[in-house]
């Protein structure tokens, strides 16, 4: 029998608020989380808004905030979310559980590159007639000003190897960057890793911030961002007809997963099974998903088949649902492909009409949401929701909430590079 | 087949490094004791306290990439990526494996990258203009409205990490599971383990993996230079780095990469591939406060699955950085398990500090030696240091047991460790 793995704790820190119940509840009320940009003078980008974290102080988390001074954005809003998600498991200074059976598997982006500095110097040392930097002048400029620590935290790894040193996570320990996927697959390869044998619990989720000069820079340059300046809190309308790209969104999401006996030994509360984890790639191209969905649809049947499922069962789909043209087109086909004629009849919603697009930590905010939905028995709207799409014709829940008990969920993530990541929640039943 | 039963081979190398272009020149360069570190070429590095790398010279990317259409893709492949490319196309080769014969969706990708670094000339024109008004900080306001224009639009996708994989899945049309595992140095190691777990349970049957990485560049070179850990030894590049040895002084970087082919047993013995060696055992922990109990207990745990113990293995295939704290670690961590009865072996005097490519380039190292029968000494190595209790070999000897564990790590703690067994 392969070992079963169960949530047995969840925290959150999204532009929905700070908490698991923030996140689930105002998507519920529908409220939007979008605003124009505050971490920097966005007034003149193609791109003036996102979904920011608002007020957010990391001191209201962690016991020890000093020690997490020099982190960048993508560790404090883990370790505030890390914090939650332990406390809630009863995992915080907890001698009976064995530390070094306990690891961390996240999906979480670079850090902030350090934009001010960056350019400063690659100007200073820019030579216009050979268009090209100087390389020993900039190296001269770039001893003296770059901040090391701040040059430190860009590094992917410094996000969990921070919380395993904080929390006492002594288990396998990793982090994976597959762009939009990246957090379902961590905790997709986490679940692996305690179902092989090589931890009984896992802290997995992700972080991520992206609303920084470069990074608007970067997603303005491939056109992939609403820019839909005047009205900020409708431009991310997933499977509308007049949805035009995603909008940035920041945060992190962390969960607790943890091999079922364990959980039953230590008496733990368990929240929901994950069952069903499928990763493909498109091989298609860097940037657009394959026209015929194939890795979408292949992913969302290995989770499915990984859950031990019939299609049949899934009572709703958290989707990807980027608002952009082609991902929100080729999303409704492959889902069609995958359910058939009993597509129509499973609500499907997008989260990001409401928190905005959180990158490498998406999946994991909206793995949560999927959970909660399962607890609470009530469905997120997807807001914003006006025209109808011909090639969009599934029920999004448009709107408003809905009532509906559902015991199992497909939550889907998709990446740029044709990354395919599909996660399968189920109440759990001993 | 039960899954349980399902074993996992390595079927093929593709090295690009800094002592050979193939798994053929690599070999002969590591055994004759060669070593690519000298003086930085490739920039003028004179401010820069350690002057010196292990560059490859005369890579080019079109030797790899034939079609047209595949060229097409190389103005958005950043160094590392190319690296990456070009080991994947070499290990397909290596492995002779017929790409037509293989089924797509049960052939995966899974590579270890890091921080890829920004190309400064792509973005000069832009920087100029931002800093117009204010040399000392570029005005967001002229940014947002000027700058952006002068950036080629796919600017980003040079940079991504998970891009190595991408375009790899692409040129080879690999449908199956895939990841990037952003670790650090032990990221490709990470994902060669994580490739032999998704065989093991049946979601593919065929993989690429491994990683590449370049850090020398100007910008990589300041953000190492501020993170210590670097050589001084500009005047004797050859001697400068110094594994476990009691004169080590920091490490010194290289560019360069490996992707391995990764295979079901069965499926390799059906298309009758010729077997480097099985993968046994894995394991993976974090070392918190770096101790070498977490290094000890992945190791452990490698051992435990590839049911052996530390007396079946031939020699200990370390990261060797010749750094003065993180070679102790290192040390003590494999003092944990093998005490001072297992040679170990570094490959860093050779090829400089692969980081994220570490892991795999190193592995085939391994492969090679467990091949041709020989096991190469580590250079450069004279006066122990009791730091660092490990036996380290000065000259080489033959391979005298069927298992090796190349292990790994980065400077926050987090560890790795695969036990391979040669393939008779």
């Amino acid at each position: 029998m392969r070992r079963r793995i169960v949530i047995t704790g969840m925290g959150a820190v999204t532009p929905l608020g700070f908490s698991v119940k923030d996140l689930y509840e105002n998507q519920l009320a529908g409220k939007s989380g979008v605003d124009y940009i505050k971490n920097f003078d966005a007034s003149t980008f193609p791109t003036k808004f996102a979904a920011e974290l608002k007020g957010f102080e990391l001191s209201a988390f962690v016991k020890d905030p000093s020690r997490w001074k020099h982190a960048g954005p993508n560790a404090r809003f883990a370790a505030a979310a890390a914090q939650q998600a332990l406390t809630d498991g009863g995992l915080v200074d907890n001698a009976k559980v064995d530390r070094t059976r306990l690891g961390v598997y996240l999906g979480c982006g670079e850090g902030i590159q350090d934009f001010n500095h960056m350019t400063a110097l690659i100007s200073a040392a820019y030579r216009p007639e050979k268009n090209a930097v100087e390389p020993s002048d900039f190296i001269r400029r770039g001893l003296t000003r770059f901040e090391p620590r701040h040059e430190y935290e860009q590094e992917m790894h410094t996000t969990p190897g921070h919380l395993a040193d904080y929390f006492d996570l002594e288990g396998p320990n990793y982090n994976c960057l597959t762009a939009c996927a990246a957090s379902s697959q961590a905790i997709g390869e986490a679940t692996e890793l305690i179902r092989h044998g090589d931890a009984d619990l896992m802290l997995s989720g992700g972080s991520h911030s992206m609303i920084h000069p470069f990074g608007v820079t970067g997603f303005n340059l491939l056109t992939a961002l609403s820019t839909e300046n005047e009205n900020p809190k409708k431009a991310s309308k997933p499977f509308d007809l007049n949805r035009g790209g995603f909008v940035l969104g920041e945060g992190a999401g962390m969960l607790i997963l943890e091999e079922l006996e364990h959980a039953r030994k230590r008496g733990a509360r368990i929240y929901a099974e994950l069952t069903g984890y499928g990763s493909t790639c498109d091989a298609f191209r860097l940037t657009d998903s394959h026209p015929d969905g194939r890795g979408a649809i292949a992913c969302m049947q290995a989770a499915i088949h990984d859950a031990g499922l019939a299609p049949e069962a899934i009572g709703y789909i958290n989707a990807h649902g980027t608002s952009t043209q082609v991902n929100d087109r080729v999303e409704t086909l492959a889902i069609r492909h995958v359910f058939g004629s009993n597509a129509k009849n499973i609500p499907v919603s997008s989260s990001k009409s409401m928190l905005g697009h959180l990158i490498a930590a998406a999946g994991a905010a909206e793995l949560i949401t999927a959970v909660m939905t399962i607890q609470r028995g009530v469905i997120p709207p997807t807001i914003n929701y006006e025209t109808p799409d011909p090639e969009c014709d599934l029920d999004y829940v448009p709107n408003v909430a809905r009532e509906k008990n559902v015991d199992h969920v497909l939550s889907n993530s998709f990446g740029f590079g044709g990354q395919n990541v599909s996660l399968v929640v189920s109440r759990f039943r001993g | 087949m039960s899954v349980a039963n399902r074993r996992v081979v390595l079927t093929g190398i593709g090295v690009v490094t800094p002592i050979g272009l193939d798994a053929g020149s690599f070999w002969t360069a590591l055994s004759q004791g060669q070593t690519g570190i000298k003086r930085i070429g490739g920039f003028d590095p004179s401010p820069l306290q350690t002057q010196i790398a292990a560059e490859i010279i005369g890579f080019d990317i079109k030797k790899y990439l034939l079609t047209r259409e595949e060229r097409k893709q190389i103005r958005v492949m950043s160094r590392t990526i190319q690296l990456a490319v070009a080991a994947a196309n070499l290990a397909i080769a290596d492995g002779k494996v017929e790409k037509d014969k293989l089924d797509r969706t049960r052939f995966g990708v899974e590579f270890g990258a890091g921080l890829i670094p920004s190309e400064l000339d792509e973005l000069g024109i832009a920087s100029q203009t931002g800093t117009e008004s204010n040399i000392h900080a570029t005005d967001p306001k002229i940014w947002g409205e000027k700058s952006i224009g002068q950036i080629q639009p796919l600017w980003m996708l040079k940079y991504l990490p998970n891009m190595l994989a991408c375009h790899v899945s692409i040129l080879h049309d690999a449908q199956g599971p895939n990841n990037t595992i952003t670790e650090s140095d032990v990221a490709s190691l990470l994902a060669v383990g994580e490739a032999c777990r998704i065989i093991q349970r049946n979601q593919a049957d065929f993989f690429l993996a491994g990683g590449g990485d370049s850090k020398l560049t100007p910008l990589s070179m300041v953000r190492q230079s501020l993170f210590g850990h670097m050589s001084r030894c500009n005047e004797t590049p050859q001697k400068a780095v110094k594994p476990f040895d009691k004169r080590r002084d920091g490490t010194v970087f290289g560019e360069g990469g490996c992707v391995l082919v990764v295979e079901e047993l069965e499926h390799a013995k059906k298309r009758g591939a010729s077997i480097y060696a099985e993968v046994a055992g894995f394991g993976s922990a974090f070392d918190r406060g770096l101790t070498g109990k977490g290094l000890g207990r992945a190791i452990r745990a490698a051992l435990a699955e590839a049911k052996i113990s530390p007396a079946d293995v031939d020699h200990v295939n370390t990261h060797g950085l010749g750094s003065v704290p993180l070679d102790a670690f290192e040390a003590r961590g494999i003092h944990e398990v093998f005490g001072t009865s297992v040679p170990v072996w570094s490959i860093t005097p050779n090829i400089g500090h692969l980081s994220a490519g570490s892991g795999t380039t190193d592995l085939a190292a391994s492969l090679l030696a467990m091949k041709h029968g020989t096991l190469p000494p580590t250079l450069n190595y004279e006066t122990p240091d009791p730091a660092c209790p490990v036996q380290v070999l000065r000259e080489a000897r033959p391979i005298a047991k069927p298992y090796f564990v190349k292990i790994g790590y980065t400077e926050m703690g987090q560890c790795g460790a695969m036990v391979c067994r040669r393939w008779e």
